[in-house]
């Protein structure tokens, strides 16, 4: 892949003419690699069925000393946590290389897309703090020149503000990842450093965490681990996002060229959610219990914010961005649920969000590319001109609104379950239920009325944008044809058989659960 | 200090420890004659008979050649160089220099030989890469005065390049403050004169001139301190003087002196608030020389600032800390915002290095502020200096690698330097462009300064805030385990100072990045669009450079445990 980039950095004419091979080499790279992945879920690789693997085990493990003195190991190990989101992440690479196949200067474009995907994955990989901080960092280059060259207009601003707001994050996180190190025991772990004599290593972390965990006693005790919670959560929150701190990602999408859409909000957001679990959560339950009202009232105004904002917008992709903060709300009202049904609709949320919003920013990516404008108003009667732009627009809007029999429905459905089991078990106030009612139907409104406006309307002839009238008007290419069918399949396959994927996550969660909180009561925080 | 082996200077082992410095002044004596060589002659007086003598004269094709002094600068410092990674293969023995009446003058162990392998490195890249920048008007023996003139000039530069570091290695090996001094003076007159060798430009001479006036300065304040310091305890070594500072060290003399010698050295690292010189002497010096000054003579100076405050006025010379913990926390937490928030208004690539490199200046001085705390918790009785040396292992490994992408950056902007011009934000504009390679470079140079990983910026930014929260948080983890219930405010203040890192990082990822905007985004400013000047040394250098960056970044095993065994031979009584 690196290879590819620096072959790339030849001539103009060398590169126009290297287009050609370099994106079939990135297409087949992918390829492979989803073929790996699907082949692990079925069993042809490592015999591995992703079921009842105990908490905190996990499979496929490789460790290999990296620096001895620190205690860094290239550690990496897969479970039902992080599984799913690698086969998600090698399943878009490939769906969105064919998307933006005709991207201009494709030499870099494509290479960009890959390392993009590589980093992603070794962020679900790493079982090693330092690696997975390595890796968390590395998404953001690529992502930061796949929007620097290839964006819009605001590019430039939208890049650095997109860089400087998770890196602040990151490195808040980092220095919290720091003092937890410290904070261990000398010596106490297997891959301890020979001059600091702490390891980075995930698994021995959270053995560490749950034995101590155990009965009552805070792991780090009560006044730490709030403090280590809430400067992990930091950085987790930014990349999620989470309202207040979202405002980063309606700018780097809108900017952002199609591709970098795709992948930014298909995979690089769950990062956040990924984060969460495997980090602050599975460390500190108890933190978790202390602030979990903090966490539903987070996620309810992301939510419902996220949903209002929706409504206001006439620009289409800032809309799909609004609406992605919107459902990373879902998530975070998930986790804070605190019930089994809630993390596994949490687990699911990040998979179906993962399928069905590459598809909304495909959509929004076709739609700018053969119209020249993402304003809401700008045509009218779509469906007459461009049938199949229009057909898989309203098939996207639909599945991201929670149409059931769609993957976003059992995500939603999930939530909504828990939060009533919240409610009835842990003797929440009905109130909660009003900003999830709420939602539902402004969602519905805002997509219904953008589909209206576009689609429909405009009478039998439509009304095509003002600066193409008179020109014949484009239906989208074959590869966007073919990338938007494979995205609409697999919505609806996971909408018809959620448990194909929910299987693994829900007993992942009980895994959890049964590791973690059961032991830790109620009156934990 | 057992283990040492004491020679005298030209008995044996005399040469076998000082090598890379008799080397040196072996190029220096070469730099100086051989470009003389020549058909001069010399009358015997009284006869009319003349002897060829080989001095001066109408120059030999090759010795007349104004590429020549480069290239044995740049093997001198080479060979110097090389010979010092060769002295690590089978551990550093420890030589003392010592006069016939046993006062120690200067030491040769792990930790000189780093900082000689810093001076040395940084060196080499500069006069190797400097070949470029110096303009060559003419090679022969028959050319103009003026011609002449300017190729003499080539010559001047890199004697000047090899007496600075010939000076910086003295202060590495210093054993007594006024050898150190000494060194530390050479050292600088040289650079004063670097600096204000690009007289092509107004600001050079602008920068020399300040640089020089400033920079004097602080060094006869330094002096003063020094004389002050004599006269309390009788003797400039460093043994005596912590000696004594352990017997009457909070009387006021040895702390104004202290506090005068410190102004010296702040100086040099360009902390708060004695960097004002650094920006002006940064943006005037040629981009290598400015290289030279932010990594090298940076190191130089923290030489001393470790000597001072880690031997003489060392941590566990007090109880609870010592006394200049405090000071020096404000300086570092001063510095480090100073120098960000000044950077982020610059739009002069040069200026916002320099920033850049006050702030750098303002990390390594939170490091230095967590040696000062590391015994300030009691339970840490168990803890015999290892959470000093882990500070100071980071500190040394960032003084290391930062020759690799600092040197880098600015050898970038000189290649644009001698394009035409390298003081505006726009002249990077549509660098991709022009030379991708170039451009990548420095966008890997910049990211690595911000401290993005894999590079090994981030490695070494990583290492410093590891250390300081090693040190703060000290054996809480241990009673937490036991069943405490602490928090943040049971943890030492210097966590805060690794706070305050964090948080300026993040501030500098600013200006890094508009860097990288700048070249990948912005098209060349008018009339600048045509290939850049060509020159394959200085594209070799910065090719060597960027492979440090990125390998350091990912294979920092071996320098960690170099610069580990530097770290613990600072002060032999922490392990």
């Amino acid at each position: 892949m690196v290879l590819l980039a620096f072959v790339s950095n030849g001539n103009e004419r060398m590169r126009a003419r290297l287009v050609g091979p370099v994106r079939m080499a990135c297409l087949i790279f992918s390829l492979v690699m989803l073929t790996i992945t699907t082949g692990m879920f079925f069993q042809y690789f490592g015999d591995v069925t992703w079921m009842n693997i105990a908490f905190n085990d996990y499979e496929f493990q490789f460790t290999y000393v990296w620096i001895e003195s620190l205690g860094i190991h290239w550690a990496v190990g897969l479970d039902a946590l992080s599984f799913p989101m690698i086969w998600l992440t090698t399943f878009l690479l490939p769906v969105t290389i064919i998307a933006t196949w005709n991207e201009k200067q494709g030499a870099t474009y494509f290479p960009l897309l890959l390392m993009m995907g590589g980093a992603l994955i070794g962020v679900f990989v790493s079982l090693d703090l330092f690696m997975f901080y390595v890796f968390w960092e590395l998404t953001l280059i690529p992502m930061f020149f796949l929007i620097l060259k290839w964006g819009g207009k605001d590019r430039r601003y939208a890049a650095q503000k997109f860089f400087i707001y998770t890196f602040t994050a990151s490195v808040i996180m980092l220095l919290g990842l720091i003092t937890l190190y410290f904070l261990q025991d000398p010596y106490s772990l297997n891959y301890s450093g020979t001059m600091t004599g702490r390891s980075f290593s995930i698994p021995e972390l959270i053995d560490n965490a749950k034995a101590s965990n155990l009965g009552d006693n805070w792991y780090l005790g009560a006044q730490m681990q709030k403090i280590l919670f809430v400067m992990l959560m930091i950085g987790f929150l930014v990349k999620l996002p989470a309202v207040p701190f979202h405002t980063w990602l309606p700018d780097a999408h809108v900017q952002a060229p199609t591709g970098g859409s795709m992948l930014l909000a298909g995979v690089m957001l769950k990062m956040g959610a990924y984060g969460m679990f495997r980090l602050p959560i599975s460390l500190f339950p108890h933190a978790l219990y202390h602030f979990q009202l903090a966490l539903m009232i987070i996620g309810m105004v992301s939510l419902v914010w996220g949903a209002i904002v929706c409504l206001g917008q006439t620009n289409l992709k800032k809309m799909v961005a609004y609406s992605s903060v919107s459902h990373m709300g879902v998530i975070l009202i998930g986790i804070a649920t605190m019930q089994p049904m809630g993390w596994a609709a949490a687990l699911f949320m990040m998979f179906a969000h993962g399928i069905i919003s590459p598809m909304l920013f495909a959509v929004c990516g076709a739609f700018k590319h053969h119209y020249h404008s993402m304003e809401i108003g700008a045509m009218r009667g779509m469906a007459r001109h461009s049938p199949w732009l229009a057909t898989s627009m309203m098939f996207a809007w639909m599945a991201s609104l929670g149409l059931p029999l769609l993957a976003g429905f059992v995500a939603e459905i999930m939530m909504l379950i828990a939060l009533w089991h919240m409610i009835s078990l842990d003797g929440w106030s009905i109130w909660w239920m009003v900003g999830p009612a709420l939602v539902l139907a402004l969602t519905a409104a805002y997509y219904l009325w953008s589909m209206q406006r576009t689609i429909f309307e405009g009478g039998d002839a439509g009304q095509p944008p003002e600066n193409m009238i008179g020109k014949p008007i484009p239906d989208i290419a074959n590869s966007e044809k073919f990338a938007m069918l494979i995205m609409a399949l697999f919505t609806i396959l996971f909408g018809i058989m959620p448990w194909i994927g929910l299987d693994m996550m829900d007993d992942w969660t009980k895994q959890a659960f049964e590791g973690l909180i059961v032991f830790v009561g109620k009156g934990g925080a | 200090m057992s283990g040492v082996k004491n020679v005298e200077p030209f008995a044996e082992g005399f040469v076998a420890a000082l090598c890379p410095e008799l080397i040196i002044f072996a190029g220096l004596i070469l730099l100086i004659i051989v470009p003389n060589l020549g058909k001069g002659t010399f009358r015997i007086p009284g006869t009319q008979t003349r002897l060829m003598w080989f001095l001066g004269g109408d120059r030999f094709r090759v010795t007349s050649n104004p590429k020549l002094p480069a290239w044995i600068a740049t093997i001198t410092l080479g060979a110097a160089f090389v010979q010092t990674i060769l002295s690590f293969q089978d551990g550093v023995e420890r030589t003392a220099i010592v006069t016939e009446s046993g006062t120690q003058l200067m030491l040769v162990n792990g930790f000189s030989r780093v900082f000689e392998l810093i001076f040395f490195g940084a060196l080499t890249l500069a006069a190797f890469a400097s070949m470029n920048r110096l303009e060559v008007r003419g090679v022969g023996p028959r050319l103009s005065t003026d011609d002449l003139y300017n190729n003499r000039r080539q010559a001047d530069f890199y004697i000047l390049m090899l007496t600075c570091g010939l000076g910086m290695s003295v202060v590495a090996l210093a054993q007594d403050l006024f050898v150190l001094f000494i060194g530390l003076e050479l050292a600088s007159f040289s650079t004063y004169v670097l600096v204000a060798f690009y007289k092509e430009s107004k600001a050079g001479t602008e920068a020399g001139m300040k640089y020089f006036i400033v920079g004097s300065v602080a060094s006869g304040v330094g002096l003063y301190g020094l004389s002050m310091l004599y006269l309390w305890a009788g003797s400039l070594q460093f043994d005596a003087l912590a000696s004594q500072f352990m017997i009457d060290g909070t009387d006021p003399l040895p702390l104004i002196a202290m506090g005068f010698v410190l102004v010296g050295f702040g100086f040099k690292v360009s902390a708060a608030p004695f960097h004002f010189a650094a920006p002006d002497a940064y943006a005037g010096a040629s981009s290598p020389v400015a290289g030279i000054l932010a990594t090298a003579s940076k190191a130089m100076g923290i030489i001393g600032l470790l000597r001072m405050l880690l031997i003489v006025a060392s941590p566990e010379a007090s109880e609870d800390g010592t006394v200049w913990l405090t000071l020096l926390g404000v300086l570092s937490l001063v510095t480090m915002t100073w120098g960000n928030i000044a950077a982020l208004g610059s739009t002069n690539p040069k200026r916002m290095l320099a920033y850049s490199s006050v702030a750098h200046a303002g990390y390594m001085l939170a490091a230095i502020t967590a040696i000062g705390a590391w015994n300030w918790d009691d339970s840490l009785a168990g803890d015999g200096g290892e959470s000093a040396v882990a500070v100071l292992t980071a500190l040394i490994f960032h003084l290391v690698v930062l020759v690799a992408f600092k040197l880098g950056a600015f050898l970038v902007l000189s290649i644009l330097e001698s394009d035409g011009d390298a003081s505006r934000l726009s002249s990077l504009g549509g660098l991709a462009k022009r030379e991708p390679f170039l451009a990548v470079a420095m966008f890997i140079f910049m990211i690595s300064l911000a401290g993005v990983p894999p590079l090994a910026g981030f490695v070494s930014k990583l290492l410093v805030i590891m250390g300081i929260v090693k040190v703060a948080v000290g054996q809480i983890g241990a009673e937490i385990i036991a069943g405490g219930d602490l928090g943040l405010s049971d943890v030492h203040w210097v966590w805060w100072l690794a706070f305050a890192m964090v948080i300026n990082s993040a501030i500098s990822m600013y200006y890094y990045l508009r860097i990288g905007v700048v070249m990948f985004f912005d098209e060349a400013e008018e009339g600048r669009r045509g290939p850049l000047p060509a020159g394959w040394q200085v594209r070799f250098a910065i090719l060597a450079c960027l492979m440090a960056t990125l390998f350091m970044g990912v294979a920092s095993d071996k320098l960690l445990e170099i610069c580990e065994v530097a770290a613990q031979s600072l002060n032999y009584d922490w392990n």
